[in-house]
């Protein structure tokens, strides 16, 4: 038996040293996205979503020709949602290939390669995280998010709750996460703005699964509307089935991550009624014509997650940025790429959003707010697309 | 002892290194390490620097937990410590990286020695929950102490510079981290044949015993974990100056449980076997990706492929400590014992 270690760990040892060797380099007439995505641990179920949309795109768009000529070539790598190992894949990618757009998969991801793809200066890159500090164009000034940022999506319930009841009391309930604080202090003041009153903000611990203490704070606070920030599903429906017992009246909202269809009706019968905002149209939304839902549809007959069309999104605002590069005779620079993604205005991104898109600063400040429909398994739209100035 | 290195005087039996062929050896991977970074790319290098911190780190755990018999899950969070402090100096007073990294490990050293003191009282299981409260504990810290840690949303760190050159690439950090992580080993190396090394062991093979022979319990256990927090600090400073962002989220449990798996996968109470644990610990996952990488799949495959992977390096870990549970360095050892006496004997 031991031999057999011995040899194996040989054996490997001989494969490993022989992967230095750097692989081909990627032909002229090619962009290529690079991916540190999270196929595995925790952020997987977002992660292959991603990886699927990216994919779809990438061959949609090559068996109809390419981009001038170009061909995509998608690069993706298993991050398992470690810094550590996303930095690995881009360095292992980005040394293997000519990348010229990258996905990252978390807030931290992109924080910490920042400064080298200020250093590259040859490629852009959009990901997973949604966080406000990325919407800095002096500080990331080749990032962008394909989505509003975590303010913005606030903005846009807020937004909606001025609307429908001007004056209202609303709580924010938010893990103590860099992900939970994201939007907390910046949509005070925007709160304000709208003539709403913040009347608690109640931070609870990542995981937290006893939330009786805060159950009664929320209800001594009396808020008309309680916005869920920093989870992706626990605690929100304890929450929920708490307040139904108590005869709690507020309507509960969450954020981005929370509102995938699958996330929101895990929650059961709490399911229902739950609101939230969501930049992109569902998969199975057919209330207006939207092509290029209508081929994802035809491409994968399965629902597909909101992260798939985060992905898709994203691969199709590389694809026009190139495009606009390309078509104005630049090189395919990290400024030059980045200047012609800030110059998309009024683009139909064929029904992925319902509304044609601009990319101000680093971000795409619109979206809509949806309620979860419990006896039809679907979220249905309860506002008119909301699109920040 | 290999056969034909009789040793002939005091100061041979006390050398670290004690036949030519080490000496051979030891040019060989002196000439390989200044070589690599000429050869490899940009993600080789990356993965030399990580397993260059990786080690330090390990190194210093080996030295608590291998060495002193006491079990820490709360190396991360003095990784955290190191870390935060050279980031705070960077960012607010600007000191020379070398004091940086120097001040990183002493101040990581002194919440080792607050940490300790409960190893007095509690030994074991104990006392690894008891670090993890620690680690908790400085958690809260990191996240709330915003004047200097920035909160949660942390600290970004400007690349480390020394005499006007920036050490912004994995090519010129290898040249910082691995003399460095070198020196570090050196140390723990020499470290146990010294007085207190051996007051170490003494201490992880009973300690009671080791009061009786005069052994200064409290001293030793803090001096230990102390030593460890040390290094975990000097680690975790060139973690900051390594990834450039510090916040809380940097430093979770699971980091701390790597580096115990790292000391017991390596063999815990030897030097190559923290050396050997922390690169299998960081390299294998990134060698099954390779060999995933190399078979002929679609990239659905792939897909498929990443959950698998994660278990095979979890059945790899399971596998040593049926296997071989006196770690790594034992079926290093075997095959160095198989090579002396090669080709004569097989």
């Amino acid at each position: 038996m031991r031999r057999t270690v011995l040899k194996s760990l040989l054996a490997s040892a001989v494969l490993a040293a022989t992967v230095g060797l750097p692989a081909a380099q990627a032909a002229d007439k090619e962009i290529v996205i690079g991916g540190s995505i999270p196929m595995s641990g925790v952020f997987a179920f977002a992660g292959i979503g991603i990886h699927a949309g990216i994919q779809d795109y990438v061959k949609m768009t090559n068996d109809a020709g390419g981009i001038e000529g170009h061909m995509l070539r998608y690069v993706p790598e298993d991050s398992a949602y470690k810094v550590d190992q996303s930095v690995a894949a881009f360095k292992k990618i980005t040394s293997q290939n000519k990348v010229n757009f990258y996905y990252g998969d978390s807030t931290a991801f992109s924080k910490t390669i920042n400064p080298e793809l200020d250093r590259a200066g040859s490629m852009i890159m959009s990901g997973a995280s949604f966080a406000t500090e990325l919407n800095d164009p002096q500080k990331f000034p080749y990032q962008f998010i394909a989505g509003p940022d975590y303010t913005q999506q606030f903005g846009i319930l807020l937004r909606y709750i001025a609307q429908q009841k001007p004056g209202a009391k609303v709580a924010f309930v938010y893990s103590d996460t860099e992900f939970g604080r994201d939007p907390i202090e910046s949509s005070r003041g925007v709160a304000k703005e709208l003539g709403l009153n913040v009347a608690i903000e109640i931070m609870t611990p990542p995981g937290a699964v006893d939330v009786s203490t805060e159950m009664a704070k929320l209800r001594r606070a009396r808020a008309d509307y309680t916005i869920f920030h920093g989870y992706i599903l626990g605690p929100i429906p304890e929450f929920i089935s708490q307040s139904r017992q108590l005869g709690l009246q507020t309507q509960f909202m969450g954020t981005f991550w929370t509102m995938d269809n699958s996330t929101v009706m895990q929650m059961g019968e709490a399911a229902e009624g739950f609101m939230g905002v969501m930049p992109y149209n569902y998969y199975y939304d057919d209330s207006a014509p939207a092509p290029m839902l209508e081929k994802i549809r035809s491409m994968r007959t399965e629902y597909q997650n909101v992260p798939y069309i985060q992905g898709f999104l994203s691969a199709m605002l590389y694809a026009e940025s190139a495009r606009r590069t390309l078509a104005a005779g630049q090189e395919m620079s990290a400024a030059n790429l980045k200047a012609a993604l800030n110059s998309i205005e009024n683009f139909d991104t064929g029904g992925l959003i319902g509304v044609p898109i601009s990319i101000r600063g680093n971000t795409i400040p619109v979206g809509r707010i949806y309620r979860a429909d419990v006896q039809a398994k679907r979220m249905v739209p309860a506002s008119d697309w909301i699109v920040l100035e | 002892m290999r056969i034909g290195t009789a040793r002939s005087s005091y100061r041979h039996d006390e050398s670290l290194f004690d036949s030519r062929t080490q000496h051979a050896w030891l040019a060989v991977l002196a000439v390989a390490l200044l070589g690599f970074p000429f050869f490899a790319d940009e993600y080789w290098l990356y993965l030399a620097c990580l397993v260059a911190i990786n080690i330090a780190s390990t190194t210093g755990l080996n030295i608590l937990t291998g060495y002193t018999g006491l079990v820490s899950l709360g190396q991360a969070a003095f990784m955290g410590i190191g870390a935060y402090t050279v980031a705070a100096l960077e960012q607010k007073l600007g000191t020379p990286v070398l004091l940086n990294l120097l001040a990183g490990g002493f101040v990581a050293m002194l919440g080792g020695l607050v940490v300790g003191l409960p190893s007095l009282r509690v030994k074991g299981l104990y006392l690894a929950i008891a670090t993890i409260a620690a680690s908790v504990v400085l958690h809260f810290v990191f996240a709330n102490w915003h004047s200097v840690t920035g909160g949660h949303a942390g600290i970004t760190v400007a690349p480390a510079e020394i005499l006007g050159v920036s050490f912004d690439t994995s090519f010129r950090l290898y040249w910082l981290f691995v003399p460095i992580t070198a020196l570090m080993v050196l140390g723990a190396a020499n470290l146990f044949r010294t007085r207190i090394g051996r007051a170490f062991i003494a201490i992880r093979d009973r300690d009671i015993s080791a009061e009786v022979l005069g052994i200064p319990l409290l001293r030793y256990k803090l001096l230990s974990f102390g030593l460890s927090s040390f290094y975990a600090g000097v680690a975790g400073g060139m973690w900051a100056y390594f990834f450039r962002v510090v916040t809380p989220e940097s430093f979770p449990l699971i980091m701390s449980i790597f580096f115990l798996a790292a000391v017991i996968v390596g063999g815990m109470g030897t030097i190559l076997g923290a050396i050997l644990g922390a690169v299998f610990m960081t390299m294998v996952p990134e060698a099954l990706k390779l060999i995933v990488g190399w078979l002929p799949l679609s990239a659905d495959a792939t897909l498929i492929l990443s959950p698998v992977r994660t278990i095979v390096f979890g059945a790899l870990i399971v596998g040593f400590l049926v296997f071989e549970p006196l770690g790594l360095q034992e079926i290093w050892r075997r095959i160095r014992r198989f090579f002396h006496l090669w080709p004569f004997r097989a």
